[in-house]
């Protein structure tokens, strides 16, 4: 279904175990909702989203999310409400006290939507 | 040991299907990377 197959490992979870772990196991239908978390390379967890059963997610919004983070740890700057790249960040937090009020100048709130 | 953010995610093995092998995953080895964790409930729901 896939061309070339599915590159990242799919793991088991029998009896929910991990999914217990991560406040996801469902224990009334005995399955793992669709929790998703986003750890980073120091093992810290950076984001998590759980969404009731009946409805799927937002796979863009997790690359974003991701691409966000990653930006993030790697220049110290303040990524704003969706933001992707090539929209505007903010300044490392002690220089963006500076911009309280002042904000409206390098980020318009067109900015938080795709 | 809970989920909470910015704190260690909690560690866990688990046996898993990866390009035609089956083996051993470790979140603890995954350091250095950037990882998805990507729950799902069963196969073909279709959500």
């Amino acid at each position: 279904m896939v061309p070339g197959g599915v590159r990242f490992p799919m793991l088991s979870d029998p009896g929910g175990r991990i999914g217990a772990l991560y406040g996801v196991y469902d224990e009334e239908r005995r399955l793992d909702l669709r929790g998703r978390f986003i750890v980073d390379p120091e093992g810290n967890l950076q984001s998590m989203e759980i969404v009731s059963v009946q409805v799927g997610r937002n796979v863009t919004e997790v690359l974003r999310q991701l691409r966000a983070l990653r930006h993030q740890q790697e220049t110290g700057e303040l990524m704003p409400c969706g933001w992707e790249p090539g929209k505007p960040t903010l300044p490392r937090e002690a220089e963006a006290s500076k911009l309280s009020g002042e904000v409206w100048k390098n980020w318009k709130p067109r900015n938080a939507f795709s | 040991m809970g989920v909470k953010i910015g704190a260690s995610a909690p560690d866990f093995t688990a046996e898993a299907y990866h390009q035609g092998s089956i083996k051993k995953v470790r979140l603890a080895d995954l350091r250095g990377r950037w990882v998805i964790l990507f729950f799902y409930p069963a196969d073909f729901t279709c959500v």
